[in-house]
């Protein structure tokens, strides 16, 4: 906070403080550092997120298993206590990290910036993140990854687009989880892939069943991985 | 968030030398997910135990604008009214050309100034 002006009445002071002291700002710059670093190691960056349980790590695990063999991976896992989501990806033979993330409701690029150092770069060329589960705050804090991804399941019924249009705009890619329940859920996910492109047109979509490993490869190459 | 924002104010405050923050004025964006009633909310609960305590707070918002790097398009953030939605729902989609267009304005989170006692 260097530009500013103090205004003093007596023993009373008003800083007022000038344009660049926006804080959602201080976690883009950093977001920025992260992305030239990932990029100067050619290492492709994914950051997950979506609501508690709608199927991010099943998710990872999937891409982790079709990926191996094309990428060296390493996965950040934000959490707020545990560490099962992190075992459950370490089962499948790549490198995790668990970013703890102590009351904070999502991972941000200073936390993400650490995390990096942790890990040799060299070493990888694609990250994936897994975020805290939360469909609000992460949105607004891109981590400096390539692609941002939103996974919402079916079964968090048909106002989940509607209800959060920012958490959408700020995505590159929406999973539709779940579409082995879409039925018994009664919910169009046509629907929702229309509603989402009304929001932000240029998003691609991808319908999963993250459990059959079914839509992944759909979801890879929205990924353009 | 509320909580950075409060963290920021008495970091200030401290640098100042300050006894007492007596006010504090914020920005907030339209396009971000705080809502000034949540932030007001949490703010009167976290400054509880600090200088900040009964502190007045300003909330100024900031409305969306965006811009179409296709068509040049730069205004107000349109919104889809179909009642089937029940609400309004902001959208990217360029009201001149229809192609996704950018937010530039109504993503801000700004502390503008600070009135403390010294
Ligand atoms: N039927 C069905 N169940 C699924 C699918 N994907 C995930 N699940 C189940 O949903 C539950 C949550 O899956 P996770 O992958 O742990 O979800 P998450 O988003 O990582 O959850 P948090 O990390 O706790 O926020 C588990 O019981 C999964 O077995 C799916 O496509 N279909
Ligand atoms: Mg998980
Ligand atoms: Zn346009």
């Amino acid at each position: 906070m260097a530009n500013t002006k103090d205004v003093i009445k007596g023993e009373e002071v008003t800083l007022e403080i000038q344009p660049g002291m926006n804080i959602l700002e201080v976690n883009k710059k950093l977001a920025q550092k992260n992305m030239e670093l990932l990029r100067k190691h050619n290492v492709k960056a994914i950051d997950i997120m979506g609501s508690i349980g709608a199927g991010k790590t099943c998710l990872i695990e999937k891409l982790v298993q079709a990926l191996k063999q094309k990428y060296r991976i390493a996965v950040f896992k934000g959490d707020l206590t545990t560490t099962i989501d992190a075992e459950r990806i370490r089962r499948h033979g790549v490198q995790v990290i668990t970013i703890n993330t102590g009351r904070e409701c999502h991972l941000d690029a200073n936390v993400v910036a650490r995390a990096v150092e942790r890990i040799s770069l060299e070493a990888i060329d694609l990250l994936i993140i897994e975020n805290v589960g939360n469909l609000i705050c992460p949105a607004e804090f891109p981590l400096g990854t390539d692609k941002r991804v939103v996974v919402v399941s079916v079964t968090e019924g048909p106002y989940m687009v509607v209800k959060h249009p920012f958490t959408f705009m700020n995505a590159d890619v929406m999973v539709i989880n779940k579409k082995d329940l879409a039925e018994t859920m009664k919910i169009d996910t046509k629907q929702l892939e229309k509603q989402v492109k009304e929001i932000k047109p240029d998003v691609k979509v991808a319908v999963t069943n993250a459990l059959s490993g079914e839509g992944v490869e759909e979801l890879i190459k929205a990924l353009e991985l | 968030m509320t909580t950075q924002i409060i963290e920021s104010v008495l970091e200030e405050a401290k640098k100042q030398g300050a006894k007492k923050v007596i006010e504090v004025q914020l920005v907030i964006g339209k396009m971000t997910f705080l809502g000034t009633e949540q932030v007001r909310f949490s703010y009167n609960i976290l400054v509880e135990d600090t200088i900040m305590k009964g502190s007045k707070l300003i909330i100024e918002e900031k409305d969306g604008v965006i811009e179409c790097s296709s068509c040049g398009y730069r205004g107000e953030i349109p919104v889809v009214d179909d009642p089937a939605y029940h609400v309004p729902i902001p959208t990217l989609r360029c009201p001149k050309c229809a192609k996704a267009a950018k937010i530039v304005e109504g993503k801000e989170c700004t502390i503008r100034s600070i009135r403390m006692v010294k």
